[in-house]
């Protein structure tokens, strides 16, 4: 049990992680908290998919005349992170331009309290 | 007879004269109509809603966190089941994989493995991320800009903003000015470093192109918006920006459909698609700051 | 490396829940700065350098300027309503 742990590390503290950032997404009342929830969950699942591509004794994947290397790691799972890195920056910056405008308009940021001034302003 | 037919005349009459409605002779009866029960006062509406609201907001957090519980508990039994970690003999390290590392280098000019994967093997996907940075770039843009003369400015934000210009204009920042006349050579060179040597060593566009972007940030900060904009305003922004993106899909385009990896000269595509990711991401993080802090390129 | 890659994970989940239960803004905004860093130190050891100068230059770097830009529009840097 403890060398199943000990081996799967990356993916547990992935899975973790993608819960704490779910539970922050669902629960926290303040918005910036979520968007904060959010990119936690985006960085579990990059650790998860760029783990999947380690092998025991590799090293970087840059071939050339540095130095004749046997075991290369996977460059797959590597380039498909790059993307969703920027990806996640963007959204990021989307959510925060949002809560912007919402402050502007509503002067709060707090669920509820955003919730409560709504319904006043649709009665 | 007479008082019949007067009543029966004059009933006429009086109907065509729109003064009387005839008598109901339908054959269906309509049900009696339901009568809604009485609306409650507003104290009563208020009241009521205030107890659904505190009912929502307490018993909503132990919903999530028995889901959030339960989910991590299923995806940790999926964990169990993964094959062992650093494991050479993963099924994800299949034959694709081993001709990356192998034909990377002849067949791309990359000696960086994943640089020459993402730039030309699976360009389609860099190019669809590029569009999505400067779709994200557009939407800040729509959401957060402010013309200078429109009247949804808030009096106090643009006193406190005017203010604040003056005051930096006549008392610079010591800190921040010395310290970017020391480092803002460094990190342009920096980027440029990065993103030219894209394909020997680890870097490439979108590295580059964020060091860019925040020696950019750091010259707008020192020396005040209006110095960057001599060199550097909206419509040059907006030219840079589309011509990356269209760079991009025109030589990713020639470059797939004549022929991929049996051109002479492919080599030199990697590098200039780099560049042209570079240009993007710079604008992109550049953008994003000036749109946050001023509300204007 | 195995112990240092521990140390590290247990890093990153610390800060994660650090993040969540911090009464300021700027505080919760600082923790998530740390863990960017700590994520960026793992793509190092996981042999991906690329990663690491990205989510070095793009987490703890725009992504916070951004979250900072942001508290100071919403006049969130004095604090929120908990205190």
């Amino acid at each position: 049990m403890l060398d199943l742990i000990v081996t799967n590390r990356f993916a547990i503290t992935a899975v973790v992680l993608f819960g704490i950032g779910l539970l922050n997404v669902m629960v926290q009342k303040n918005l910036i908290k979520k968007v904060v929830g959010f990119n936690i969950m985006d960085s579990a699942v990059f650790l998860l998919l760029a783990s999947l591509g380690y092998v025991d004794g590799g090293t970087a994947p840059i071939v050339g005349d540095v130095g004749f290397h046997p075991l290369y790691i996977n460059p797959i799972p590597s380039g498909l992170v790059l993307t969703g890195i920027v990806v996640s920056v963007s959204i990021t910056a989307f959510a925060l331009a949002l809560i912007q405008r919402v402050y502007r308009r509503y002067g709060t940021i707090e669920l509820d309290e955003l919730l409560e001034r709504a319904k006043k302003e649709a009665d | 007879m007479n008082k019949t037919e007067k009543n029966w005349k004059s009933q006429f009459v009086s109907w065509v004269n729109g003064e009387r409605e005839p008598k109901d002779r339908t054959l269906f009866v309509m049900e009696r109509r339901h009568i809604a029960p009485p609306r409650p006062t507003p104290e009563e509406q208020d009241r009521r809603e205030r107890h659904r609201l505190y009912r929502f907001l307490h018993g909503y957090p132990l919903a999530a966190l028995i889901i959030c519980a339960v989910l991590v508990c299923v995806l940790l039994t999926a964990v169990a089941a993964m094959p062992d970690f650093g494991d050479p003999d993963n099924p994800t390290n299949n034959e694709v994989a081993e001709h990356y590392l192998e034909y990377s280098y002849e067949e791309t000019g990359a000696a960086n493995v994943v640089t020459g994967m993402i730039l030309s093997y699976r360009g389609f996907d860099t190019l669809g991320e590029s569009c999505v940075l400067f779709l994200a770039v557009s939407c800040v843009t729509l959401l957060l800009r402010r013309e200078p003369g429109c009247d949804e400015e808030d009096p106090d934000e643009l006193r406190r903003r005017r203010q604040e210009d003056e005051l930096r204009r006549r008392n610079p920042d010591v800190i921040l000015t010395q310290a970017a006349k020391l480092l803002i050579p460094c990190i342009f060179l920096f980027a440029v470093y990065v993103l030219l040597h894209g394909e020997e060593s680890p870097g490439g566009g979108f590295s580059g192109g964020t060091i860019l972007g925040c020696g950019l940030i750091l010259c707008s900060s020192a020396y005040g918006p209006e110095n960057v904009r001599r060199f550097f305003n909206s419509r040059i922004f907006s030219a840079v920006r589309t011509f990356g993106l269209l760079l991009y899909a025109g030589l990713y385009g020639f470059y797939i459909f004549m022929g991929a990896n049996g051109l002479e000269y492919g080599a030199s595509f990697t590098m200039a698609i780099d560049l042209a990711v570079g240009l993007v991401v710079a604008c992109t993080v550049y953008g994003f700051f000036a749109l946050f802090s001023r509300g204007e390129i | 490396m195995i112990i240092l890659e521990g140390i590290l994970l247990a890093g990153l989940i610390v800060t994660a829940v650090a993040a969540a239960l911090c009464k300021r803004l700027l505080n919760t905004v600082i923790v998530y700065m740390a863990f960017s860093l700590i994520m960026a130190v793992l793509w190092s050891l996981l042999q991906s350098p690329d990663l690491a100068i990205t989510e070095a230059a793009v987490g703890a770097g725009i992504s916070s300027i951004l979250f900072f830009l942001t508290l100071k529009k919403i006049h969130g840097l004095k604090g929120t309503r908990d205190e």
